[in-house]
């Protein structure tokens, strides 16, 4: 067993590794990670997540309801700090887990992943108390100015392979499922065929779909849309959303990233912005990044090629919530949100382009692209707009209460005063 | 985020705002909205019945729902805001959906007490609990006596009474004037001799209700010598986690985590030592996962006022300051209570962090007075390393609260003639093999060197905010003292600071160990802050040392962060704008092993080639001729395998069109400036401190003398030649948030002219850009906005200055470092020089462009 192995290990039973290991990993990990271009090429099949925040009971959840890695390929969306009491072993095991599988994890970066949060919503304190002094807290927050700012996922189906064993692929072969929410246990709960015309809306509580699941209220899943019959466009994933700066994904791969994340600027609102039911661009209440309308997602989900943008920075009770059409999603991967929240967590799985969609390189250091990669794949084109890939959101609860310690800080060894 | 769901259900008088649906023919039917309250009702024969009752929102006589609760457990809380269930009466499935989740909670817990009560294997009679249950509470409370037997009786009335605010208040006077928790713990030894899990979970329940309440007095009481342990006692057995046990007694009994390296003899504050690690240990520990809001606030201003309580007692104890110092006075002390003595004032400092400005002055001031530096120096050289930890956070906290205050004492040491400390940190930055130390020295020396504002009679104000900087009128000298400092520095010890990369110079191959590798990561970075901040000073050291061929070399370094290093350094100086600065780069060729780095990296889309990119962009974008020039006529080969990227190509048509016709050159670029100059020259006024330039004369004052300068710049920069006519002054005067638009449309038009002009192909990819990729008007209202916002942003997270520091130096774009810099720079620029005048407009306008924060820049 390696020594990496161990650590894995030792992390995944909640205990931290000793600092010269976490030295010796961030070293690793950097290496590693300086290769990635900003953003970062996925070949579907992915288990895409949302924001973790040091939630590590319910990141082994998330781990044993989407699949273990390194059997699932994952893409975490930031914001894996912070909040939960376990911020440096949830951090630590998927920087483990990025450098022992590197092709198999991606990890973006999120506004959390940043010097100046870390210190006031808890990670900084949690580092200084596990370890007595704020090196590992160093460590990592260089390993955060590395990471990637996005990723494209490529070669995503727009069929689904089921879901659990129990269910034959025959049952899915004829049926054009667009999206499927399945319980932890890989129950289906919902499922929405892909539509020909303009008449379902799984959200809202005038037109539920009239069966017990989905009263009132519940909808776990916003409108979505999309004509059938047009091949899959990408996936954009970022932690935020868009910038006014950033037209097209290639102007992404222009930022020189290497550096704590800005209060304004493209990186910036990369990491920050939400989407809202606006028209253009608005103010974001949070200061930092904007708020973006159904009509700039269309319009660059168009220019880019992009069937849809999965992004997470924001709490969705259902734990997923699909707007504008189907064009973008976000996922949000924290159940119970800060132990108190009451919410449920989802991943999104898509599903590898039955089509022989070709083996797409990893741009982790591989020469990817003929054209040298700055026009890339993102070129525009005049093409109607893509049509989603099929998606499959697995919602969870929190890990149940007993399978952890209690959730708590370590205290403070010695005092003086 | 989400708003947190109290433990403890508060009252609320306003009724809940529902839908009501029924079920028909699988069809969830609207019933209307209106207003939810669940209670007793009348019902014939003066009999009362507990009912939930939804009234209509619009015709309030009207009742939508009216349904009695029975027994059988028919209710389900669905999500947060939903309650569904099957009317008994005709087997209709119902559902209320609440507007917000804490009605349905309050509805819902409401449900499932009464059904609990109907319940008859409950053993409470119903009479006694009846009254209890109803929403409205009378004033005296009465529990039943402290005894295992009663426990369920306790926590059910507890549960009760915790509903409303009235029945709180009752319940909070009731605990303290009975002393009842010091009732409840002789059960928990009870309970745990006869292993009665059952009993022991209640009485952690029974706990949490009497924490929860909120109340000051009883918390106090709670961490108390004679309750605290019987306290986290009964916290252990949490019956959310009924297989374990927590071991909070044996935790807070450890008498030996308490480290009295003086003794205190106010016996009151030692009690509030004690007392603020048991609120800490309760706040992070025992009640971590279930702490309300409201409780965590009262545990925060108990721990706060505690902490000034105790600070205020040490400063002002002089013996007590006398016996700590002494420790360090004595040769051959013991050495751990040397050791404990600076964890001691490290922990004293941490928490003066927190308190007020004006206190903390004073504590350190005592600090200093006794002889703090001498201990710092001492814990510096320390061979503990936690020890030297502790010595550089006390002296990283003094500086976070007034770098002016230590650079003093550095003033002072210089008229001494003593090594000042900023030299003793450079030899310990050069040995040190902690990072974390190293990195916190490195970040001292760069704010210590800062070229600090004026000495100021509100020294603690300027620490405090930067509004206090901001509303001080701008003084046109500089601190004679600071520059002397600076002057010795660089005479004496800059060059001991960089030598490891002057002597690269005798290196024939870069191929350096892990702790050089990271030794070069720090100075360049170092190296970055004072090209920025020390204009002369720095540009003759870097010529002087020939910097520039130095950091060339490390290009060709394998390790690849390393080069990144490199390049940045690079790319800083090019953003400063500065001619001479531009020329030197192009005279010592290192532009072209940047190139190199990025032909060999190229296919590829990573970090490195992003890095250099970038660094081209800026040149292509901020229109550097003499870089270009200097690209096209030495390295056009590579550059033509290059010309599949549109920066690339870009340079060479430039160049190409111009090549020979330098007055048609000025009249091309002339154009190009325009467009892409326009921002950077009005940035830093809209994005700025826009709204203080009325504030105040001298700012006012400030702001015109920046103005010529910037006119100077721009006649003395690249533009010589002004030939479509248009002065540089006239284009500053049409600044302003309000001419985006129009700023717009004369981008668009002129970059369409120039495509045209240029014959270039790719005109159908930039117009629609032009189009819809214009930011929207409100553009400069939010830079406005964020301005107010990085206020706050910046009060939260002022005393941890010492990681917008790191942050800074990390990254020249920044914000915390631009607010300090634009704040910081231009005061002291407009009293400097004419060299520095140039730059200090450059490096504001150079920030912004940094930032890209307009799109016209990418065009």
């Amino acid at each position: 067993m390696s020594d990496l192995d161990k650590a894995i290990a030792q992390l995944r039973a909640c205990r931290p590794i000793p600092e010269a290991q976490v030295r010796e990993l961030c070293h690793k990990a950097r290496e590693l990670l300086i290769e990635e271009g900003n953003v970062v090429t996925v070949a579907a099949p992915v288990t895409i997540c949302g924001d973790i925040h040091g939630q590590f009971h319910d990141l082994m959840e998330l781990f044993r309801v989407g699949g273990d890695p390194p059997d699932t390929n994952y893409l975490f969306m930031g914001d894996f700090v912070d909040r939960g009491f376990y911020s440096l072993e949830s951090f630590l095991l998927l920087l483990c887990l990025k450098v022992r599988y590197p092709d198999r994890m991606t990890l973006i970066r999120g506004n959390h992943e940043s010097r100046q949060i870390t210190t006031v919503y808890g990670f900084y304190d949690e580092c200084v108390r596990k370890y007595g002094s704020a090196n590992v807290w160093r460590y990592c927050c260089d390993v955060f100015d590395y990471l990637a700012l996005g990723a494209i996922v490529l070669g995503a189906s727009n069929t689904l392979s089921p879901p659990n064993e129990h269910i034959s692929s025959e049952d899915y072969a004829d049926a054009d499922i667009e999206i499927e929410v399945c319980n932890a246990d890989g129950d289906i709960m919902s499922r929405f065929q892909r539509r020909d015309n303009e008449q379902r809306s799984p959200n809202g509580a005038e037109a539920s779909a009239g069966s017990k699941m989905g009263p009132p209220g519940s909808g776990a899943s916003g409108s979505s849309g999309g004509s059938s019959g047009n091949p899959t466009g990408a996936v954009l994933c970022v932690h935020g959303g868009l910038s006014p700066l950033i037209d097209t994904v290639d102007k992404i791969r222009l930022l020189d990233r290497k550096q704590e994340v800005p209060h304004e600027g493209a990186m910036c609102d990369l990491l920050w912005s939400d989407p809202d039911e606006i028209d253009g661009w608005g103010l974001s209440p949070r200061g930092a990044g904007f708020l973006f309308g159904a009509d700039i997602v269309k319009v660059f989900n168009h220019r880019n090629d992009l069937s849809l943008i999965a992004r997470a920075h924001q709490l969705v009770m259902e734990g997923f919530k699909e707007m504008f059409d189907a064009s973008i999603v976000t996922v949000w991967s924290a159940p119970n949100y800060c132990y108190r929240c009451g919410n449920v967590a989802a991943v999104l799985e898509l599903s590898e382009g039955g089509g022989g969609e070709s083996i797409l390189a990893r741009s982790n250091g591989d020469v990817g692209r003929s054209d040298g990669g700055m026009r890339g794949v993102m070129m525009e084109s005049e093409s109607a707009p893509k049509n989603g890939p099929a998606r499959r959101y697995r919602v969870f609860q929190a890990a149940p209460q007993d399978s952890r310690g209690m959730p708590a800080k370590k205290p403070v060894a010695d005092y003086f005063l | 985020m989400a708003a947190a769901q109290p433990q403890v259900p508060h009252p609320s008088t306003d009724r809940k705002r529902v839908k009501v649906y029924e079920l028909r023919n699988n069809d969830w039917f609207d019933r209307g909205t209106g207003f939810c309250t669940a209670g007793w009702h009348p019902v014939e024969d003066n009999q009362r019945e507990l009912r939930v009752i939804v009234e209509s929102e619009d015709q309030p006589e009207r009742v939508l729902l009216e349904t009695r609760i029975c027994k059988e457990d028919g209710f389900h809380k669905q999500q947060e805001t939903l309650i569904v269930w099957t009317e008994p009466s005709n087997g209709v499935d119902m559902a209320l959906s609440f507007q917000e989740a804490e009605g349905c909670t309050m509805i819902w817990r409401f449900i499932h007490r009464v059904q609990q009560q109907l319940n008859p294997g409950a053993t409470v009679e119903d009479d006694t609990l009846s009254d209890d249950l109803a929403m409205d509470m009378h004033n005296a409370v009465q529990l039943p006596e402290a005894a295992l037997g009663n426990l369920n009786v306790i926590e059910d009335s507890m549960r009760a009474l915790s509903t409303t605010a009235a029945s709180r208040d009752a319940l909070t006077k009731f605990v303290l004037n009975e002393g009842y928790i010091l009732k409840l713990i002789p059960l928990v030894d009870q309970a745990e001799d006869f292993e009665s899990l059952n009993d022991l979970h209640r009485l952690c329940n029974i706990m949490k209700l009497v924490i929860l309440l909120n109340d000051t007095s009883i918390i106090e009481h709670a961490v108390s010598d004679e309750c605290v342990i019987g306290v986290v006692g009964a916290l252990e057995y949490d019956p959310d986690f009924p297989s374990h046990k927590a071991n909070h007694r044996q935790w807070l009994k450890d008498s030996g985590r308490y480290k009295e390296v003086v003794r205190i003899e106010d016996g009151s504050i030692l009690r509030k030592v004690h007392q603020t690690y048991r609120l800490l240990y309760l706040k992070d520990v025992v009640l971590a996962r279930i702490l309300d809001d409201n409780t965590f606030s009262v545990l925060n201003s108990l721990i706060f006022f505690n902490q000034v309580d105790i600070v205020q007692h040490i400063q002002a104890n002089q013996a007590f300051l006398g016996e700590l110092f002494d420790i360090f006075k004595t040769q051959g002390q013991d050495s751990r209570r040397k050791k404990e003595a600076v964890l001691f004032i490290q922990q004293c400092c941490s928490i003066a962090k927190n308190l007020q400005p004006p206190a903390r002055q004073t504590l350190y001031n005592n600090f200093l007075s006794h002889g703090l530096l001498q201990v710092i120096n001492f814990g510096l050289r320390h061979n503990d390393v936690a020890v030297r930890v502790g010595a550089t956070d006390i002296l990283v906290s003094m500086i976070d609260h007034d770098p002016q205050m230590i650079r003093r004492t550095i003033y002072h040491q210089i008229q001494e003639k003593q090594p000042p400390l900023t030299d003793s940190l450079i030899d310990l930055l050069l040995i040190e093999v902690d990072l974390g130390v190293k990195s916190q020295i490195s970040d001292a020396l760069k704010v210590l060197l800062d070229q600090g504002p004026p000495t100021q009679p509100e020294v603690y104000a300027k620490a405090n905010g930067e509004h206090a900087v901001r509303l001080q009128p701008r003084m046109p000298t500089a601190d004679p003292q600071q520059e002397q400092f600076l002057d010795i520095f660089y005479d004496q010890s800059a060059v001991k600071l960089f030598q490891s990369l002057i002597l690269l110079k005798d290196r024939a191959t870069m191929d350096f160990s892990v702790q050089q590798a990271s030794m070069f990561t720090y100075l360049l970075e170092i190296l970055c802050f004072f090209v920025r901040q020390h204009h002369h000073r720095s540009k003759f050291f870097v010529l002087n040392n020939d910097i520039v061929k130095r950091v060339g070399q490390l290009l060709v370094c394998k390790e690849k962060y390393l080069k990144l290093v490199a390049i940045r350094f690079l790319r800083q100086l090019i953003s400063l704008q500065d001619e001479f600065y531009v020329k030197h780069i192009s005279e010592k060729k290192v532009i072209g092993p940047i190139l190199d780095v990025l032909v060999q990296t190229m296919p590829r889309d990573n970090l490195l080639s992003s890095a250099c990119l970038e660094f081209f962009e800026h040149i292509k974008k901020e229109n550097i001729k003499e870089l270009m020039k200097y690209l096209v006529e030495n390295h056009r080969d590579q550059l033509q395998k290059l010309v599949y990227v549109e920066i690339f190509r870009d340079i060479i048509l430039k160049y190409d069109q111009t090549r020979g016709f330098s007055v048609s050159l000025d009249y091309f670029m002339e154009a190009e400036d325009d467009v892409r100059r326009k921002r950077p020259n009005v940035n830093p006024r809209t994005g700025g401190p826009m709204e203080y330039v009325t504030m105040d004369p001298a700012e006012e004052e400030y702001w015109n003398t920046s103005d010529d300068e910037e006119d100077q710049q721009a006649k003395v920069g690249s533009r010589t030649a002004s030939a479509n006519g248009m002065s540089p002054g006239t284009k500053l005067v049409d600044y302003g948030s309000d001419e985006d638009g129009d700023d717009h449309v004369e981008a668009g038009a002129l970059s369409a002219e120039d495509e045209a002009r240029l014959g270039s192909d790719k005109m159908d990819e930039e117009m629609p850009r032009l189009g819809e990729g214009a930011p929207p008007e409100r553009l400069s209202e939010k830079r406005r906005r964020e301005e107010d916002e990085e206020d706050d942003l910046g009060k939260l997270i002022q005393h941890k200055r010492r990681n917008s520091t790191s942050t800074s130096a990390n990254s020249s774009n920044s914000p915390v470092f631009i607010r300090k810099g634009k704040n910081g720079t231009m005061r002291r620029d407009s009293g400097g020089g004419g060299g520095p005048k140039k730059i200090a407009i450059t490096l504001g306008s150079s920030i912004k462009a940094g930032t890209n924060s307009k799109p016209e820049d990418e065009a």
